[in-house]
C-alpha cells in the first residue's frame, strides 16, 4: 500500500526491509550507526541490528576495501560517504578494484556492493560538499551510478541497487531528502539500467537527473501552455546509460536539451550528445542544447552559487532556440 | 623452533619448486614469450612458502605484486601449471587470460589476488577479516606487501581498523630493502618497518625472513593469535631480491657487493645445510627432490607453451554480471 513519505524515508526503508530479508545486508561509514547517519537516513537501524550497522573511522578507503573484500565472501555491504566528494579518497577502491573484480574473478565473484554518496550542491557548503561526481565514474566499465529523482525511486532503486551483484554509487541530491511522494510500503525493485520516461511529448525531449527532474517538469508545463510538447526523460541509471529510451524519443523529437546539475564539460550530457550525434544525426532538428552548471568549482557565497549552478530560466531559454531553429 | 626433518623436506621442496618456476618465468619474459611486466621472487622463497605453509585452504590470501610463489604454493598441485599458463597469457590460466602475472587468483583456495596498485589490497583484506567475525568463523586473512607498501596512506587506514575492530589479520611485510630503486631507509624513518605497527598497538617483529623455520614459527603465532580473535599482527620479513625490479632492470642502483652478500643467505642454502647438518639428510635425498621438482617444472612449461591464447572477443565478457557490454 502506497503512503506519502520522504525521499529519506524511503531510503531508510529500502535498507531496513532488505536487512530484514537477507542477513548478508549490512551498512557501515562515519556516524552511520549510533547516530543514525549525517543526514539521518540510516536512523534506527542501529538500534534493530547493533552487529550490523558500523561506525568507522574517517577512513573511505578503509571503508570501500572493506566493502570490496566483504562481498566477494558473499556479504552485501552498503556503504555511506558523507558527502560524494569524499570519493577522492577511495576512488582506488572503486575504479581499481570494485569495477574490476567481476572481471578479475571471470563471474565466480563481484563486488556485490553499495556506495551511497550524497551529491549535489546548493546548500551552501562550497566547493568539497557540493559537487556532482558521476562524470569521475562514468568511464569506469564494470560501475553502476544510480541516480533515483523521486522517493518511489529511492526505494526502488536502491533494493535493486542492493541486490544487484555488481559494485553500484548510489547517488543521493541532498535537495531530494525532504521531497515527499508516493511509496509503497511493501518490498519492491525498480530495474536498473532502465530511464523512465517520465512524460510524453513530441517537439522537444528533456533529459534530467535527481534534481533536475524538477526543472524538466516546470518547463514542460510552461512549455505546454505555448502549445510545445515535451518529452520527459529521466535516466535513473547513469552508467551505463539506456541510450534506446533516449534515442526512440529523440527520432521522434528531433530536439534534445539535457539539463544536468554538474559543469558542462564531459557530463552525461556530452556523453548523450555525442551518441546522438553518431547515431542519429539525421533525426536532429536543432542542435543539441545542454544546461549545466557553469565550468567553475562550487562557491561558498549564495550569490555566488546561485550564479553557478543551472538556472530554470535556461532551460526555458533552451526550448525557445531549439523550437526556433 | 626447530621444523621437524618431514616439515624441513617438504618446505624445502616447495622453496624450490617457486625458485624454479620463477626462474623459467624467467626465461621466457626475456625471450619474449611472456608479454608485459614479470616482478620475480627469486631470493624471497622462505617469507612466501612459510607463511603458505601455515595456512589453511579457507584462510585468505592476499599475494603481493611479486608473489608469483605464494601463488603457486596456495594453488592445489593440480592447478599449479594453470598458474604459469596465465602468466603466458594463455585460455588456460588461471583467469583464463585476463589478469596475468600481476592478477593471478584462486578463489577455490582463497587466494585473492593481487592488484596492480600498491596498498590497494591491504585494504580489501579488511573485508574478507570482517566476513569472519560477521560470519564467527574462525578463518584468517594474510595480506603480504613490500617495504615500498608501507608508503601508502591505506596502511594507516588498514592498520588503525583492523587493530581497532579485532580482525583476524596478518600483515606480512617482505622488506626486500628496495621500492624499485628506492631503499627502504630513504624513505621510511625507521630503522625497522616493524616499529611502524606499535603505533596501532598491533604486536609487530622483524625476523629473518630467508630462515624459513623463523618465518613459519612467528607465522604460526601470528595465525594462531588471530584465530583466537585477539586482532592482527605486523611481521616484518628482512629478505632480498635477486633481480631487479622486473625481469630486464638492471637494478644498477645497488652497491657492489650486496647482492653477493645476500646470495650467502639464500633461503634454500640455509635450509639445505640445516637439511644435510642437522637432520642427516644425504645428498642422493636432495638430488631426489630436485629431480622431482624439474620433472613438474618441465610439465608446467610445456603446459603453458601448447596452451592456445584466449579468444580476443572473450575480453567483452564478465565487465558487468548481468548485462553485455558490445564487442567490435
Amino acid at each position: 500500500m502506497a503512503r506519502i513519505i520522504s525521499f529519506s524515508k524511503a531510503l531508510n526503508e529500502a535498507m531496513t526491509q532488505e536487512m530484514e530479508r537477507d542477513e548478508n545486508v549490512f551498512i557501515l561509514g562515519e556516524d552511520v550507526a549510533k547516530m543514525g547517519g549525517d543526514f539521518g537516513i540510516t536512523t534506527g537501524i542501529w538500534e534493530r541490528w547493533p552487529n550490523r550497522a558500523f561506525d568507522t573511522a574517517l577512513s573511505e578507503s578503509a571503508i570501500t576495501g572493506l566493502c570490496c573484500g566483504a562481498s566477494v565472501c558473499g556479504l552485501r555491504p552498503v556503504a555511506e560517504l558523507m558527502f560524494a566528494d569524499f570519493i577522492t579518497v577511495c576512488y582506488d577502491q572503486l575504479v581499481n578494484n570494485a569495477a574490476k573484480l567481476n572481471y578479475m574473478y571471470q563471474g565466480e565473484a563481484s563486488a556485490q556492493m553499495v556506495v551511497r554518496a550524497v551529491t549535489g550542491g546548493g546548500i551552501r557548503c562550497a566547493y568539497h560538499h557540493s559537487q556532482c561526481i558521476e562524470p569521475w565514474l562514468m568511464n569506469i566499465p564494470g560501475l553502476v551510478i544510480v541516480a533515483p529523482a523521486t522517493p518511489y525511486e529511492a526505494k526502488g532503486l536502491l533494493v535493486a541497487s542492493i541486490r544487484n551483484n555488481n559494485p553500484v554509487v548510489f547517488l543521493e541530491h541532498k535537495h531530494l531528502y525532504n521531497v515527499k511522494g508516493e511509496v509503497p510500503e511493501e518490498l519492491y525493485e525498480i530495474p536498473l539500467y532502465e530511464a523512465h520516461v517520465e512524460r510524453e511529448g513530441t517537439d522537444i525531449t528533456i533529459v534530467a537527473a535527481m534534481s533536475m527532474l524538477k526543472f524538466a517538469q516546470k518547463a514542460a508545463d510552461e512549455m505546454a501552455a505555448k502549445g510545445i510538447s515535451v518529452e520527459i526523460i529521466n535516466p535513473r541509471t547513469i552508467f551505463p546509460l539506456d541510450k534506446e529510451t533516449i534515442k526512440e524519443s529523440v527520432a521522434k523529437t528531433g530536439r534534445l536539451i539535457v539539463v544536468q546539475e554538474g559543469p558542462k564539460v564531459m557530463g552525461y550530457g556530452a556523453e548523450i550528445g555525442a551518441m546522438l550525434g553518431e547515431e542519429l544525426f539525421e533525426y536532429l532538428k536543432a542542435p543539441i542544447k545542454r544546461v549545466t552548471s557553469l565550468d567553475t568549482p562550487v562557491p561558498f557565497a549564495p550569490g555566488m552559487e546561485d550564479y553557478v549552478l543551472p538556472h530554470y530560466e535556461d532551460v526555458i531559454t533552451a526550448c525557445n532556440e531549439v523550437m526556433a531553429y | 623452533m626447530a621444523l621437524s626433518k618431514e616439515h624441513l623436506l617438504k618446505v624445502y621442496e616447495d622453496m624450490l619448486l617457486i625458485r624454479r618456476f620463477e626462474e623459467e618465468v624467467e626465461v621466457y619474459a626475456k625471450n619474449g614469450t611472456i608479454p608485459g611486466f614479470i616482478h620475480l621472487s627469486i631470493g624471497q622463497e622462505a617469507a612466501q612458502a612459510g607463511v603458505v605453509d601455515v595456512l589453511k585452504d579457507t584462510d585468505y590470501k592476499f599475494p603481493d605484486h611479486r608473489g608469483h610463489g605464494a601463488i603457486v604454493l596456495s594453488s592445489k598441485p593440480e592447478e599449479r601449471k594453470r598458474c604459469m599458463s596465465e602468466i603466458f597469457a594463455k585460455a588456460t590460466g588461471i583467469n583464463g587470460g585476463r589478469g596475468g602475472s600481476m592478477h593471478v587468483h584462486d578463489l577455490s583456495v582463497r587466494n585473492m589476488g593481487f592488484n596492480g596498485i600498491q596498498g590497494s589490497t591491504v585494504v580489501t583484506a579488511l573485508g574478507t577479516a570482517f566476513n569472519s567475525v560477521y560470519r564467527k568463523n574462525d578463518d584468517v586473512t594474510v595480506v603480504f606487501m613490500g617495504d615500498g607498501t608501507l608508503g601508502e596512506g591505506t596502511c594507516h587506514e588498514s592498520l588503525n581498523m583492523s587493530a581497532t575492530w579485532k580482525l583476524p589479520l596478518v600483515y606480512v611485510l617482505i622488506n626486500n630493502q628496495y621500492a624499485i630503486s628506492t631503499h627502504y631507509t630513504e624513505a621510511h624513518p625507521q630503522k625497522q618497518l616493524s616499529t611502524w605497527g606499535l603505533g596501532y598497538e598491533v604486536p609487530s617483529m622483524t625476523i629473518d625472513g630467508n630462515d624459513i623455520e623463523e618465518v613459519i614459527e612467528v607465522t604460526q603465532q601470528a595465525v594462531d593469535r588471530a584465530r583466537r580473535g585477539e586482532g592482527p599482527t605486523l611481521i616484518e620479513m628482512m629478505s632480498y631480491r635477486w633481480q631487479g625490479h622486473f625481469s630486464g632492470d638492471p637494478a644498477a642502483y645497488r652497491p657492489d657487493g650486496e647482492l653477493e652478500a645476500w646470495k650467502e643467505k639464500d633461503p634454500l642454502k640455509l635450509a639445505k645445510e640445516k637439511l644435510q647438518e642437522k637432520h642427516g639428510v644425504s645428498d642422493a635425498e636432495i638430488q631426489a627432490i630436485s629431480d622431482r621438482v624439474e620433472v613438474e617444472i618441465a610439465e608446467y612449461v610445456k603446459f603453458s607453451l601448447e596452451s592456445p591464447v584466449p579468444k580476443p572477443e572473450d575480453a567483452v565478457k564478465y565487465v558487468y554480471t548481468d548485462r553485455e557490454v558490445e564487442g567490435r
